[in-house]
């Protein structure tokens, strides 16, 4: 196992269902799972204690909104990458999410190829 | 191993179940307060996941209503529809139609949604405004309401804890009814009894059972740690995780996990070189590590092994002598697995040259007294240049230990297995005389041999013996180990071996050293149970 080189990525979704879902095909890729939240505050938190390489995020949680949660990793961490985990029918908020700084998106319900697609293009920018 | 796919299922429907509870009683809230936004924004959030969900593993018909009762939701958010009577009804209907959809997934009869009310639902969501005129009314979804919970429950460490400890006292009361079966000789009690043995042992095998988890909880967490500590280090490292399957109690992953996190530190500090000292000794400039776990029947045995500069045998000789230890004699005299195991005396790691030298750091007689707590056995084994591995052998569940009972005197003792490497029937005239104790040459080995008797009857302090006051010419003698180290231990006569509970002693006995704890037979004669530990440690330092 190759761990020097290992993207570290937090997951954030409200349904345990989802995360496991996702967690399974990034680990399955080589990606290293730092951490799973289940709503905002989680998740600002663990972004800011585990400083992963990308988050993924669904945009709607329990207490914020993703948006909000997008803002405040944003505000912490300019460069951590953000991709946006949705649903169908939330496309207004993708434009939003865009103007924060989130550039890719994934649209649920997500096959393993547009998920690993997604994650290998926000990466890519950084070359 | 159950598969991905079924696991996939089962946290569905677990959480869609929890949806469901959840929408039930939020649109029972709403009723009564039908402009709550909060309300409103969990209800569709809700509705959100249970549809991503249900489309993402294929439940079409859960997506779609989830997906209409969603934006009827959504629409009464943005105060295009009404939360009127009429609407309420609808909503109510699809919510339970949600519920039953759920519940009848791994149920062999399908259900199909109401025609009726997928067009109810289809008819608000399509008027923008109260068109209440055309809801037909829905035949009632529901013949009887069933009450579904989920199928996975979370539960406190604390009360499996008291459950095990109430198991561990039924079968001591049910080894003593099974005894009384035998000496009463009487045929019904003994068929019940034999029952009773049967249920309570499935009993026992079901509750420490719940209390398993995989090793892998524990060891996921490695790679990020490795990955921390070896960039601190400037140092390359390549982690191998094996096993993480594994099953474990609870409560013995918890105990040995800050040992185990402090072994991996030292292996990464002190064992692995920096890439150029490796390369220069041949080796790959990343260092590598092995976390490992396995069944060994009812132990699990957990490895780290690294391919570091190991640990050099002299320098931990010179340590034991300039510890004040042993004598210099005495040191080469040691084994090789003997001489590793001072690294885990109290205050022999803790001297930095050592540390440094030996490539092993502070603290390894704390990781010993953790694994000592719960029975469990650690030793190290390690080649000078080519690496150290540390082996913990644990047991899989605390309540219940393999023993080897033995009778001294009038008297029944308990040897734990974990502990005991052989026995043998030794000639009286065989064993010698070396100042108060006796030792003897077993298969080329010099071990103290101490007679438990002598031991029982006096302060362990001024415990000594001589051959004359042993009274058979053969003696019987349980060779244990403790940290790579022999004792034999001399015994009247060898019962068997048998599952025990071990109690906890209480005060004032708990301060008699000699003893880890106490259970009862099913004779119901008391059975103290030996500390290996403690009485190995005490007689090695005497030698």
């Amino acid at each position: 196992m190759e761990i020097t080189d290992k993207k570290r990525i937090l997951i954030v979704d409200d349904s345990f269902y989802m995360r496991t879902m996702l967690k399974n095909m990034l680990l399955d890729a080589g990606y290293d799972v730092v951490g799973e939240a289940p709503d905002g505050k989680t998740a600002l938190q663990m972004a800011r204690e585990k400083v992963p390489d990308l988050v993924t995020l669904d945009v709607i949680l329990p207490d914020n909104t993703g948006l909000d949660v997008l803002k405040g990793i944003k505000q912490d961490n300019p460069d951590m990458k953000v991709v946006i985990v949705s649903a169908v029918g939330q496309e207004v908020i993708m434009t939003e999410a865009a103007e924060y700084g989130a550039l890719h998106y994934i649209i649920k319900p997500f096959s393993e190829d547009k998920v690993l697609e997604a994650l290998s293009n926000a990466f890519k920018e950084e070359e | 191993m159950k598969g991905r796919e079924q696991e996939y299922r089962e946290i569905f429907i677990a959480e869609a179940l929890e949806y469901y509870d959840a929408l039930s009683r939020h649109i029972s809230d709403l009723e009564k307060a039908p402009q709550d936004e909060q309300v409103l924004a969990e209800i569709f959030r809700l509705l959100h996941n249970l549809k991503a969900n249900a489309k993402a593993i294929g439940f079409i018909t859960i997506a779609d209503v989830s997906h209409k009762l969603e934006t009827a939701f959504g629409m009464i958010r943005n105060k295009e529809l009404n939360f009127s009577d009429e609407v309420v009804t609808v909503l109510f209907d699809g919510i339970d139609m949600l519920g039953e959809l759920i519940t009848s997934i791994d149920s062999p009869k399908e259900v199909e949604p109401s025609p009726a009310l997928l067009r109810n639902l289809d008819i608000i969501i399509n008027s923008l405004s109260d068109n209440s005129a055309e809801l037909s009314k829905v035949q009632k979804y529901y013949n009887s309401k069933n009450l579904s919970l989920s199928d996975l429950i979370y539960i406190q460490i604390k009360k499996l804890d008291h459950l095990l400890n109430l198991v561990g006292e039924l079968i001591i009361d049910r080894d003593r009814i099974f005894s009384i079966s035998k000496e009463l000789d009487n045929d019904d009690l003994k068929n019940v009894s034999a029952h009773l043995y049967r249920i309570t042992e499935e009993l026992q095998y079901s509750v420490m059972d719940a209390r398993l988890v995989n090793v892998g909880s524990l060891f996921n967490k490695f790679p990020r740690i490795v990955r921390d500590i070896a960039v601190a280090e400037s140092k390359e490292i390549n982690l191998d995780i094996i096993g993480q399957d594994i099953q474990i109690d609870r409560n013995i992953l918890q105990i040995i996990t800050d040992s185990l996190l402090h072994l991996m530190r030292n292996a990464i500090s002190h064992g692995i070189e920096k890439a150029d000292v490796r390369k220069k000794a041949k080796k790959s400039p990343q260092g590598n590590i092995t976390l490992s776990a396995q069944n060994d029947r009812d132990t699990v045995i957990l490895r780290l092994i690294d391919d570091g500069k190991g640990i050099d045998q002299q320098e931990v000789k010179r340590a034991i002598v300039q510890r004040g230890f042993l004598s210099a004699d005495a040191v080469n005299d040691l084994r090789e697995t003997e001489v590793l195991s001072y690294l885990f005396e109290p205050g022999f790691s803790l001297a930095k040259e050592v540390t440094e030298v030996s490539g092993r750091g502070v603290g390894l007689d704390v990781v010993k007294n953790a694994i000592d707590s719960i029975g469990g056995r650690i030793r190290v084994d390690s080649k000078k240049g080519e690496g150290t591995t540390f082996t913990l052998f644990l047991p899989t569940s605390i309540a219940v230990k393999g023993a080897l009972l033995c009778q001294v005197e009038e008297n029944f003792y308990a040897i734990p297995l974990m502990h005991t490497d052989s026995v043998v029937a030794l000639p009286t005239a065989e064993l010698h005389e070396v100042g108060d104790l006796l030792v003897a040459d077993i298969n080329s080995e010099t071990i103290t041999i101490v007679s438990l008797k002598e031991l029982f009857n006096t302060d362990i302090s001024e415990y000594s013996v001589r051959k004359n006051d042993l009274e058979s010419d053969v003696q019987n003698i349980i060779i244990v180990t403790y940290n790579n180290r022999k004792l034999g231990l001399i015994v009247d006569k060898l019962l068997r071996q048998q599952d025990i509970v071990i109690k906890a002693l209480s005060r004032p006995v708990n301060t008699i050293e000699i003893y880890a704890g106490v259970t009862l037979l099913g004779s119901g004669k008391v059975c103290l149970v030996l500390d290996v530990a403690a009485i190995t440690r005490y007689f090695i330092a005497r030698r």
